[in-house]
């Protein structure tokens, strides 16, 4: 008699693991190497971009776009590490190489880019820190990251009914 | 320090975010469209580490000032803030739907070689200026006002 064989296995949710290293890098960040204020700023890609950007130009042009007091004296790095470590990730596993896409458009991605950061710097946040400044108990972060599910959904009936349309 | 801290905390979650995909906004789009909860755990995941790591490193020497906000609740000045952020977060959403991916997910998109990732950032770099120039001192115009 055979008998059955029972097989374990663990589907690690890799999102999920991401998203709690986030929260917890987020957390490390601002309390023990002092990045902040203000606070949740451990992990943002529309403030940081927005800084490292701000330092750049005045740096080489001299002029005085807003910079978050702590990274007045030294550049905040994180978008430049996010593109390298992707790049070194997808190296690794043989995933990189320049193609299209997903936006069909190059200039619409440009355009895309370019409304987000005006809009995201509006409210001073990506959704990452939104969430961030959730957990951190921030009422009204609370209140946008509805917001951010409202204006998805919202986007998502659009292309819904763009598709119906063709 | 800030400088090396950043940069390493962008090294990891960029390495992570390109092997699992992580997408918030993808995330609440695939579970509206269809069902599938795969990057929303992401979203939640955040909060969850982020709940954590504010609770025990504030246990452990930790420098969070005023965490947890709860009690201060919606306690924001000037009003005019409020419509603003409201309008920014939604279109925010909104165009992130259009691109395929939150700020994150397009910085991750860039790093693995593709094209409009990399014009996505180059609209990010000139968005910025553009908002320098243009939108800030309406925004200092309306705070005066508010």
């Amino acid at each position: 008699m055979k008998l059955p064989r029972f097989e374990f296995k663990i589907v690690a949710n890799l999102a999920l693991i991401t998203g709690l290293v986030m929260g917890g890098l987020a957390a490390v960040a601002q309390g023990y190497f002092n990045v902040q204020p203000p606070v949740g700023e451990g992990v943002c890609f529309v403030t940081h971009p927005s800084n490292l950007v701000n330092w750049i130009v005045n740096t080489v042009f001299g002029t005085e776009f807003t910079i978050h007091g702590i990274f007045i004296a030294v550049p905040v790095l994180t978008p430049i590490g996010a593109i390298i470590g992707s790049m070194i990730a997808a190296w690794r596993n043989k995933e990189f190489r320049l193609r299209r896409g997903p936006v069909r458009e190059n200039l619409l991605a440009f355009i895309l880019g370019f409304l987000i950061i005006n809009f995201g710097l509006l409210w001073g946040s990506c959704p990452i820190r939104t969430a961030v400044l959730s957990s951190y108990g921030m009422l009204f972060a609370m209140l946008i990251l509805l917001v951010i599910v409202v204006g998805v959904i919202a986007a998502s009936e659009y292309i819904k009914w763009r598709v119906r349309r063709m | 320090m800030i400088g090396v801290v950043t940069l390493v905390v962008g090294l990891i979650i960029g390495y992570m975010g390109q092997r699992s995909r992580f997408c918030t906004i993808s995330g609440i789009r695939d579970f509206y469209l269809v069902r599938d909860t795969y990057r929303l755990k992401g979203l939640f995941g955040i909060i969850i580490g982020g709940v954590l790591g504010f609770s025990i490193f504030s246990l452990v020497g930790g420098d969070f000032p005023g965490f947890p906000l709860l009690p201060d609740g919606l306690n924001i000045e000037p009003l005019i803030l409020i419509p603003l952020s409201v309008v920014g977060a939604f279109f925010m959403a909104f165009f992130s739907v259009m691109s395929e991916g939150c700020p994150f997910r397009q910085h991750v998109m860039a790093g693995e070689g593709r094209i409009s990732g990399m014009m996505y950032i180059g609209g990010l770099v000139v968005g910025v200026i553009f908002f320098d120039v243009v939108i800030v001192p309406y925004l200092q115009l309306l705070t005066l006002l508010g």
